[in-house]
């Protein structure tokens, strides 16, 4: 597993701790290999990033075009008052919507 | 007018330079933190044109980066040494179904620039192509 990406596993979830602060054209592969198995419910964790541009835009969406070829729920997590500015700029909150980290008690 | 410059060559890594000095020059001209969140995105999807339209990942052609600060307003130049680019498309682009299913998932950059910084143009030859973006201090009340 890339240091990039801290795996936690319960039930049918999996949250993806993203672990650099740049999401970005340099991130994006290493990115894309670490969360390639997802689960029923994939959960993004944002709170260590501190940038994302389009190339890691780009990057995010092959999740989403993977998590419903498998018909999995992919969201996103703690992601900082910019970066939820950019994802309701181009509409990417459609399809990769915020969730709570209390939201996800439950399924613990 | 202070001028900061910056040259790099055209490899991806190097965006992070111009990005940080993005951030620094952002701080120092008083901006709010969301306004210089602004300014390293426009500034980084400029930078990655610049190296991947422009320059075409050639490493050995440089990417010259021009910050200029006067009391009106920040003015960022990015300037490539390619042959020159059609009309980059400003326009809103979102991620749309059509685009999920036929695997059309970039070209988001020219639409974050236009939207987050003020004032923006592109100039264009065959000897180069030029990004100018600029964000006005007095109209954000710094």
């Amino acid at each position: 597993m890339s240091d990039l990406i801290r795996r936690e596993e319960f039930g049918e979830v999996v949250v993806l701790h993203i672990g650099t602060s740049s999401v970005d054209g340099i991130s994006a592969a290493a990115i894309a290999v670490a969360c390639s198995d997802m689960r029923p419910i994939t959960v993004l964790d944002f709170s260590e990033v501190s940038f994302i541009n389009s190339a890691g835009i780009s990057a995010l969406l092959k999740f989403v075009v993977s998590a419903r070829k498998a018909g999995h729920k992919l969201f996103a997590m703690n992601l900082s008052p910019h970066h939820q500015k950019i994802f309701k700029m181009v509409e990417m909150s459609r399809f990769m919507p915020t969730i709570e980290e209390r939201d996800l008690v439950t399924y613990r | 007018m202070e001028r900061v410059e910056v040259r790099i060559p055209s490899l991806p890594s190097y965006e992070r330079v111009v990005r940080a000095s993005a951030a620094e020059i952002g701080q120092a001209c008083g901006f709010s933190t969301e306004r210089v969140e602004d300014l390293k995105l426009a500034v980084s999807e400029a930078v990655n044109n610049a190296i991947e339209h422009g320059n075409r990942n050639e490493a050995s052609k440089p990417v010259a980066v021009t910050f200029a600060l006067d009391q009106e307003k920040l003015e960022v130049r990015v300037i490539d040494q390619g042959n020159g680019v059609g009309q980059p498309d400003f326009s809103r682009r979102v991620v749309e179904e059509y685009n999920l299913e036929d695997g059309m998932l970039r070209g988001f950059g020219t639409y974050l620039i236009g939207a987050l910084v003020d004032d923006y143009e592109v100039s264009s030859s065959q000897s180069g192509t030029t990004f100018t973006l600029r964000l006005y201090r007095k109209e954000h009340g710094v």
